[in-house]
């Protein structure tokens, strides 16, 4: 698999993960660099053994645990992405508050409900996780109860 | 929208994103090597020339008393071997395999973080005492060519030194060490507990 169609096809997905772990849109750009950094150092030990998008999804959800250790580390890279000048955060209240109650969940179910919400299927989100399938699909109930409720707290509608 | 139906999927997927193009991903990249390469170089030339130096004293003066010799060695022994353990585990713990399940990724971490609470203490006093005896056995031959005076500063002064770095230094650096290391030991079981 090339290195380039990969990251076309999963920037978006592994950015919205990355997004709802932590909510911030410029350490969500640096986790998901980092994560495409990783996989362009691992695409050659990529085996079909699973699917490439649960290879992906696992070294991006790993990635953004491993962060927890560094939180204090990001001194704002002194690499002229273009993207940081032009700060851009959805203006929408409706997205903004689903991103800020996700990123408040705890951590594992951060992860689980944004590969929920990105379409994983739930056999494949337990083998990102290390659940078993059950366990997920109540999970995720869980927390859309949760979220429904914040939403409805907040009169979101 | 329904109030007990909403539409979770749509709204996150409207959340903007911006892809980099590759050549900022291939330039972070580059950046990325180079700074692993450099801080490889940093202790490796540090270590070297700590070690020329030494060895050019050796040279240079020509001691006669093994036990000078026998110092110069368990120095530099224990600024390679603390040196060299240290970037082992620091090498372990950045190639922990990514690709496995959340799961067994945290336990990994937590198994590591464990075995790095229990080495940099038992290295670290290793240090200091070899250290230590590396330059007492070092001075040994130059101070019983002195006067019982300057015999008694000499050791007196460098003894002095090293019982601060043992009582005061070290204590505290390995309690920091070890309230960081605990911490994140906590931080991650917590989570990991999450999955159980």
């Amino acid at each position: 698999m090339e290195f380039e169609q990969v990251y076309k096809t999963y920037w978006d997905r592994i950015f919205r993960l990355c997004m709802g772990f932590v909510n911030d849109y410029d350490i969500a750009q640096d986790l998901a660099q980092e994560t495409f950094i990783i996989v362009w150092q691992k695409l050659d030990t990529f085996r079909n053994e699973s699917s490439i998008g649960t290879w992906i999804f696992r070294i991006a959800s790993n990635n953004c645990l491993r962060q927890i250790e560094k939180d204090k580390r990001f001194p704002k890279s002194d690499l002229p992405i273009h993207l940081s000048e032009e700060k851009q955060t959805s203006i929408e209240p409706q997205i903004q508050f689903l991103y800020k109650c996700i990123a408040e969940l705890p951590e594992t179910e951060r992860i689980i409900i944004s590969l929920e919400l990105e379409d994983v299927r739930q056999a494949e989100i337990a083998k990102i996780v290390g659940l078993s399938e059950a366990n997920v699909r109540v999970k995720i109930h869980r927390i859309k109860e949760k979220l429904t409720q914040k939403f409805k707290e907040n009169g979101q509608q | 929208m329904d109030n007990n139906n909403i539409d979770f999927k749509a709204l996150w997927k409207k959340q903007t994103v911006s892809q980099p193009n590759i050549e900022d991903l291939m330039a972070r990249l580059k950046q990325f090597k180079k700074a692993a390469i450099r801080s490889l170089w940093i202790t490796n030339v540090l270590l070297l020339a700590t070690s020329a130096f030494i060895l050019f004293v050796w040279y240079y003066y020509q001691p006669q008393f093994i036990s000078t010799k026998i110092g110069i060695i368990i120095t530099i022994l224990a600024m390679v071997i603390y040196l060299f353990t240290y970037n082992k585990l620091l090498g372990k713990y950045k190639n922990i395999e990514t690709t496995q399940t959340n799961n067994e990724y945290l336990r990994n971490l937590i198994l590591i973080k464990k075995k790095q609470q229990f080495l940099q203490t038992k290295i670290m006093t290793f240090y200091f005492i070899a250290l230590t005896t590396g330059i007492c056995l070092y001075m040994y031959e130059y101070a019983s060519r002195m006067t019982l005076l300057g015999v008694s500063l000499t050791y007196g002064l460098t003894l002095l030194w090293m019982m601060f770095n043992w009582f005061y230094i070290r204590p505290k650096q390995i309690k920091k060490q070890q309230t960081k290391i605990n911490e994140l030991i906590t931080k991650f079981e917590d989570i990991n507990a999450q999955l159980e």
